[in-house]
């Protein structure tokens, strides 16, 4: 009955959260041609990570696909469980899931809880300005703001934040992990104890707190 | 062992439902957690186990175009309550005290040279409602001790001092807040595990134990307490929580933190060294803490705030447009704008509509060498913008700026009325109940001063403000020189979206052209213990449109040069003296000195514009023995920006 109570509680949204008033419910297709409706089967109650790209791009965007590639690799025991990365594309008119498949291919990121999102090209322009224009309503109506960057959102906690690509892995992880599902009190006690062997480590190398 | 016993019982979760604890059930639950060892915390909620009463999660609506309307000139102006210092259970210690909950971190540095502390304070940052004005229902807010300002710690110089940050917030939050917390004090000289290190927050039923030595800068240089005239006045502490930093001060969690000595020594007896400024505190001595804030329509029996930057309603000390009876002698005010992103100009206004005299006696908490009077005449405002030019006889402050100034009220009649007044309007929807004097519209109001005779109980006006107030100590040759550019991304053209995104960034010369962003892992910068650093900080790269109040955490600086565009023009006097925020305006360079001594760490430089510092403008530094090993961990920002077609 716990475990139960337990997981019904990690996958249900936030009751604060906006849910397709901010997500919508825009019918799009995965690299398996799959339909998806983006609030209710990508954002509701899970850890997700948003990016947005196209397949043609060769320069930024792939840069950041292999960033996030190795970003996946050290979270691979979470990954389609309780997180999941979602690959956008800002040209839908060119990337169908075919070309979104093969651009996963190519890239070696067709993978599990990793999936590369096409749509209507309206529909993704409305997701994209809700997903990078909020989070600080004073920039709400400049488009070129956040358009591009990583979004982390746990519609579970109702917390959202940003991912910079090029921060360092080690500090992308961080902010991942930042937006992780709330922990109970215990558990926190037990991480905290670990983050202070690791602090102490680190003070008697460095005199300081250098590295965590 | 059964579990959670305690809250099985009907009786504990009729508490509950009322939104406490009774005393009884919390030594119920007390004992079974003694039962139950290290699983008990998991029972306790933090803030009920310590008594509070659960506030409601607000409601936001839709941002409003107007607050609600208010009537100008109801509420008396306050200083917040001093914070209430109380010995600590468990006594602080130099290691954290993991045991006993507090949250991780680096041992105090020089603990044995300062301990024990001989103030303890315990903050304990929660929920809470506080009413902004009497036509207003109550609002959600989150406080020190659930107080909006939150108090204000009174401090000496010499006396070290630990304050207890608990976080008793919410566990799950519905608001824009978020529940983690690390409390920078601004601008300390203390070690970098108390600092409030934007990556160092901590959670729920956590605290951790910040130690200020407070001393003057130079301790090991001098001995003793440090060098004197290193002393910084009016400092202040506030979240810094990466990327929530405008939302959880928004919600209030910030105070300030006055530190006296014997030239300042909250008093107006006469003593020795004593400068006899206006020093009791809330009597003739007021901090004004200026924030925005908008409101939604009052629903519920609750108006709440709403997150956005740039609010309708200008609040000083948690007040909207109070009034303040002042006796016909000299009060201290000392501003602070906490922000989170708006620009203040601030003027008195006298009765007959000109611009009164504001005496400036210190700059960011430190005090000028001799006092600058603000007018209409010369020496008007601290700013040399061209893009947006100080009214005269404004003082303008950024976030995070301070100004101390000295108003003399007794060439003013009793019954005669002088105003506060800031250049931008806010919405008040009432008009004044008091004729304004010709000019002033009452949107401009900040605060209303209303003259009387000075009553026989009330302390007698102090001597005339020295014109010599404090000697600023020699500067050490520069050791090494170093640029930061506060940038924005470059915009990309129309129909064409930026990959990565458009940022605010901080940029060192050798960087790509975007520059870096926040990252907790990676110095920016690698100092050496003991040295001094000329810094360029300049806000003309790109042809910036923004102001970058530029803060840097541990030191405080000294100004030599200001640019605009490239030319060096003349340092503002209000921004000659020791500062730890330099205001960057539009174009706008300053060339800075500091001395990096006594402590080694992490620390920040940012911009304080919370928004800004949230969308990444800032980076960390490190002052280190070893400056090898620290740099080869420095940060890499070599991000280049690629216009994509939509």
């Amino acid at each position: 009955m716990e475990r139960r109570r337990l997981l019904s509680r990690i996958f249900e949204p936030h009751p604060a959260s906006p849910g397709v008033s901010r997500y919508t419910n825009a019918v799009l297709r995965t690299q398996d041609n799959k339909e998806v409706k983006f609030y209710d089967d990508l954002i509701r109650g899970r850890q997700v990570m948003v990016q947005f790209m196209y397949a043609e791009c060769k320069g930024a965007c792939s840069q950041t696909t292999q960033r996030m590639k190795r970003i996946y690799g050290e979270l691979k025991h979470r990954m389609g469980k309780d997180l999941f990365f979602y690959s956008i594309t800002i040209k839908p008119e060119e990337d169908t899931p075919a070309a979104m498949k093969h651009y996963a291919e190519m890239n070696k990121v067709d993978l599990p809880g990793w999936y590369f999102l096409t749509g209507d090209p309206e529909e993704l322009q409305t997701i994209r300005f809700r997903l990078f224009g909020m989070a600080h309503p004073g920039f709400d109506l400049d488009d070129a703001m956040h358009a591009g960057m990583l979004r982390v959102i746990n519609d579970n906690r109702n917390s959202w934040g940003m991912a910079q690509a090029f921060a360092s892995d080690k500090h992308i992880l961080k902010r991942i992990m930042w937006h992780d599902p709330q922990k109970s009190y215990a558990e926190r006690v037990i991480d905290n104890r670990n983050l202070q062997v690791a602090i102490m480590k680190d003070v008697k190398k460095y005199g300081y707190r250098r590295d965590v | 062992m059964p579990k959670n016993e305690a809250n099985d019982r009907p009786e504990e979760i009729e508490d509950k439902t009322e939104g406490t604890i009774s005393r009884r059930s919390v030594l119920k639950i007390g004992a079974a957690a003694g039962a139950a060892g290290v699983l008990a915390p998991s029972i306790l909620n933090p803030s009920e186990a310590l008594g509070f009463q659960a506030v409601a999660e607000p409601v936001i609506c839709v941002t409003p175009a107007n607050s609600p309307p208010h009537h100008p000139f109801v509420d008396e102006f306050r200083a917040p309550f001093p914070a209430d210092d109380h010995p600590l259970s468990p006594q602080p210690q130099e290691f954290a005290n993991i045991g006993a909950g507090e949250a991780a971190r680096a041992p105090h540095q020089r603990w044995s040279q300062f301990a024990p502390a001989h103030f303890t304070y315990e903050l304990i940052a929660r929920a809470g409602l506080h009413t902004f004005h009497p036509d207003y229902s109550p609002t959600y807010i989150w406080g020190f001790n659930g107080q909006y300002p939150s108090p204000t710690c009174l401090n000496k110089y010499g006396k070290s001092t630990v304050v207890r940050f608990r976080n008793s917030l919410p566990t799950t939050t519905t608001t824009f807040g978020r529940n983690e917390i690390t409390i920078h004090l601004h601008n300390g000289h203390h070690g970098s595990e108390s600092d409030g290190f934007a990556g160092d927050f901590f959670g729920t039923g956590f605290w951790k134990d910040n130690f200020y030595p407070v001393i003057y800068a130079g301790l090991d240089a001098f001995g003793g307490n440090g060098d004197q005239r290193e002393a910084q006045r009016s400092q202040w502490f506030h979240d810094h929580r990466a990327e929530f930093t405008l939302n959880s001060n928004v919600l209030g969690l910030n105070g300030m933190f006055f530190i006296y000595d014997d030239i300042d020594p909250g008093h107006e007896h006469p003593s020795a060294n004593s400068l006899q400024l206006p020093g009791y505190y809330g009597v003739t001595d007021f901090p004004v803490i200026l924030v925005d804030h908008r409101f939604c329509p009052t629903s519920g029996g609750r108006t709440e705030m709403v997150n956005a930057a740039g609010g309708d309603k200008f609040i000083v000390n948690g007040q909207i447009q109070p009034k303040m009876t002042v006796r016909r002698r000299k009060y201290r005010f000392r501003f602070l704008n906490t922000g989170p992103t708006q620009t203040y100009d601030i003027s008195l206004i006298k009765p007959d509509g000109s611009v009164g005299t504001m005496v400036v006696v210190a700059t960011d908490g430190n005090l000028l060498q001799h006092p600058i009077p603000v007018d209409a005449g010369a020496n008007a405002g601290n700013s040399n913008s061209t893009t947006a030019p100080i009214v005269p006889g404004a003082i303008r402050v950024s976030v995070a700026e301070r100004y101390d100034v000295v108003i003399d009220f007794a060439e003013f009649s009793a019954g005669s009325k002088l105003y506060l007044k800031e250049n931008r309007t806010m919405f008040v929807g009432n008009p004044s109940p008091d004729p304004l004097p010709p000019g002033l519209n009452i949107g401009n109001v900040l605060i209303q001063f209303n003259v009387v005779n000075r009553e026989p109980w009330f302390p007698k006006d102090t001597p005339p403000i020295p014109a010599t107030l404090t000697t600023y100590p020699d500067e050490p040759a520069t050791d090494n020189t170093w640029e930061w550019q506060f940038v924005r991304d470059p915009a990309c053209p129309p129909g064409t979206t930026p990959v990565p995104p458009r940022l605010f960034r901080v940029r060192r010369p050798f960087d790509g052209p975007l520059g870096c962003v926040f990252d907790a892992e990676h110095p920016a910068h690698c100092i050496l213990q003991g040295t001094t650093e000329e810094w360029l900080l300049n806000n003309n790269v790109g042809g910036s449109a923004w102001v970058h109040p530029v803060h840097i955490h541990f030191e405080e600086f000294r100004t030599h040069k200001r640019f605009v565009n490239g030319v060096e023009v003349p340092v503002p006097p209000l921004q000659s003296g020791r500062k730890d925020v330099s205001r960057l305006e539009a174009g706008q360079g300053a060339l800075i000195k500091m001395q990096f001594r006594d402590y080694v760490g992490r620390y920040l430089i940012h911009c304080h514009n919370m928004a800004h510092e949230d969308a990444f403008m800032m980076v960390r530094w490190d002052i280190t023995t070893d400056l090898a090993a620290c740099e080869s961990i420095q940060q890499v920002c070599n991000d280049v920006q690629i216009c994509v077609p939509n």
